[in-house]
């Protein structure tokens, strides 16, 4: 109990000191590029918080840039049709990909884990799909249409208010995810995520609630993608592409599975990694990095970055006691 | 409808399907063994048509004759794969193994793209441009050897897996690897076998790619894979036939998606279908419990 409220202490200490660096960040650097990476950063981090939400819940989605990508296509006709801002449909259009989330979850909630891979998957191609077919008169197919930008360029710094506007909106997908997390929902993910029969006998409908948790996660991934469209200024079929699928997840492998922090390490680290990289000039040697330290995670650090200060405790722990009673077997 | 028509797709199907099936059979080949998900077999796919179209440029010959080359490059590639990132994490979860997949994504698709560019490039058959007319339709020779080729492939593997003493105990570890192990067989001898196998039969799907003309560039790897996966669940896991059966169906439908609906349906209808067939039946057409 005492260790545990230590860190929960901790964890305050740190939460605090992340957001006193994010928000003074701009200042610090004073840098456009670096504004806008940070920018993107952020963008990610809600991002690949959405995924590990629907993982959270035992499901993991090989397509989750579907949903990032219709938020951001619906935001964008919803703000270029209607006139209304940006920071209005941003919402709207998460909506939208929530909904389609609840769509394909319908198909899903049957399946194993490995076939709903496959149908995540599959289902972005589909939607890529039908964005330069059917629905090419309104998306503009492949070469894609402009989407309002969140402030108008004429705003004097409207970088700095869009950098706070994301991070106000990031802060606040992350407080909602932790909320969703602690609350019985939370529980109910975690239960079906474990044992579905059990769960079951609990008396936890495991459909609704993975149907929630796609809803949810789709809104997440929905919020993140308008953002990050708004914030360019431009939106191609690209967005659906397998690249966008499978950052979140690396992020999230990274940093740590079914955690809170965990997205947020992961993108934070990879993204210093990425753009520290990109230094050398290296266009495929980035990836083949990230490839290598990505097994690398899995293999010897299964539950990702955050794990790392405990391992590393016990480790010390372990070495210490080596020499002088055989160490307690933990887990 | 012109029948001569309907024949032409029918018959780009079987030739589309034969890489497919080869690519299937040697995932199935694998899951049936270990029991992983390996989303990164298309890569060993791309690794095979490489290496078949390098050694092609260099040195001209019968790209048919390299096909043997690139399969045993690929034997050796697919064990030190199985050794390094599959093994450490057998039987910690299918999501791990998705996810060191994508690890191994990153790492060939980009490794490839430095040794080779990443532009898209072709290679051309010594048989280009000879055809065979059959009926109403005018065939290039390739699509016939490419199918035989594959028939032989298929043979092959099924003389392997039935009458050799190693084919006798990789069946016998897919269909009980604790029993297997009881009766004195080294699984994990086996394990990496069937997994250099199964990324051989890749790389002759990668070289069949490549002779027949189409381009190929370092990313082409991942469509074809996850549709060899979708086969397999479509055809049932671990069934041969069904991988068989799966990928010429596949490779018609899609030869006719892009015929009548345009060529960007072709990817699209493959997933089309493996979701209505996983709507109706969550464990695939012939699957027992789907795991």
């Amino acid at each position: 109990m005492g260790t545990n409220l230590k860190k929960d202490a901790w964890m305050r200490f740190i939460t605090i000191g992340v957001i006193a660096i994010a928000v003074v960040a701009p200042f610090i650097l004073y840098n456009l590029y670096l504004l806008n990476v940070l920018s993107l950063m952020l963008i990610f981090i809600i991002f690949a918080s959405a995924w590990n939400l629907l993982a959270y819940s035992g499901q993991g989605s090989l397509g989750h840039a579907a949903f990032f990508g219709i938020g951001a296509y619906a935001s964008t006709l919803i703000a270029v049709k209607s006139g209304i801002s940006p920071y209005v449909t941003i919402f709207l259009g998460a909506a939208v990909a929530a909904f389609v989330g609840v769509l394909i979850g319908l198909t899903c909630v049957r399946l194993k884990e490995w076939f709903l891979a496959m149908v995540t998957f599959g289902f972005a191609i589909i939607v890529q799909t039908i964005t330069v077919s059917i629905l090419t008169p309104v998306t503009g197919g492949w070469d894609g249409i402009a989407s309002p930008r969140l402030l108008s360029p004429d705003i004097m710094g409207y970088q700095l208010i869009e950098y706070y506007s994301i991070l106000i909106i990031t802060i606040a997908s992350i407080v909602f995810i932790w909320y969703i997390m602690k609350s019985r929902i939370g529980l109910a993910f975690s239960a079906i995520r474990e044992n579905e029969l059990e769960a079951r006998a609990a008396g936890v409908d495991p459909v609704r609630y993975r149907l929630l948790a796609f809803a949810l996660s789709a809104y997440i991934a929905g919020i993140a993608g308008a953002l990050e469209i708004h914030h360019i200024g431009y939106i191609t079929p690209e967005i659906f592409g397998v690249d966008l699928s499978f950052w979140p997840i690396t992020y999230v492998i990274f940093g740590g599975l079914g955690t809170l922090a965990g997205p947020i390490v992961g993108t934070i680290v990879l993204t210093i990694i990425w753009d520290g990289l990109k230094m050398f000039n290296l266009t495929f040697g980035r990836y083949i990095i990230v490839g290598v330290l990505l097994i690398l995670v899995i293999i010897f650090l299964p539950k990702g970055l955050v794990d790392l200060p405990d391992r590393l405790q016990r480790w010390w722990k372990g070495r210490k006691q080596k020499y002088a009673a055989p160490a307690p077997v933990k887990e | 409808m012109d029948i001569g028509i309907l024949l032409q797709i029918l018959f780009w199907g079987i030739y589309a399907g034969c890489i497919y099936i080869l690519l299937a059979t040697g995932l199935n080949l694998i899951f049936g063994v270990m029991k992983i998900v390996n989303f990164a077999h298309g890569e060993f796919l791309m690794i095979g048509a490489y290496i078949t179209a390098t050694i092609f440029y260099f040195t001209g010959i019968n790209p048919y004759v390299i096909i043997l080359f690139s399969m045993l490059a690929l034997i050796a590639i697919g064990a030190v794969v199985e050794r390094l990132c599959f093994r450490p994490i057998l039987g910690t979860g299918k999501l791990n193994e998705i996810f060191i997949s994508i690890g191994l994504m990153y790492i060939i698709q980009n490794g490839a793209a430095v040794i080779w560019g990443d532009e898209w490039q072709s290679v051309k058959s010594p048989y280009e441009g000879i055809t065979v007319p059959l009926g109403p339709l005018t065939i290039p020779l390739d699509y016939i050897i490419i199918m035989v080729v594959t028939a032989a492939i298929l043979c092959g593997l099924y003389l392997f897996l039935r009458e050799t003493k190693t084919g006798r105990e990789m069946r016998a570890t897919s269909q009980n690897r604790k029993g297997a192990m009881l009766v004195g067989i080294n699984v994990e001898r086996i394990d990496v076998l069937s997994f250099g196998i199964g990324c051989a039969l890749a790389a002759a799907a990668g070289t069949l790619w490549v002779v027949s003309g189409q381009v190929f560039n370092p990313y082409m790897g991942s469509i074809p894979a996850v549709k060899a996966f979708a086969i397999i669940i479509l055809g049932g896991l671990g069934s041969i036939p069904g991988a068989i059966i799966g990928g010429l169906l596949y490779g018609i439908a899609e030869n006719g998606a892009a015929y009548f609906l345009g060529g960007v349906w072709k990817d699209a209808i493959s997933f089309i279908i493996l979701i209505i067939v996983l709507v109706i039946r969550p464990t695939g057409l012939f699957g027992e419990s789907g795991e």
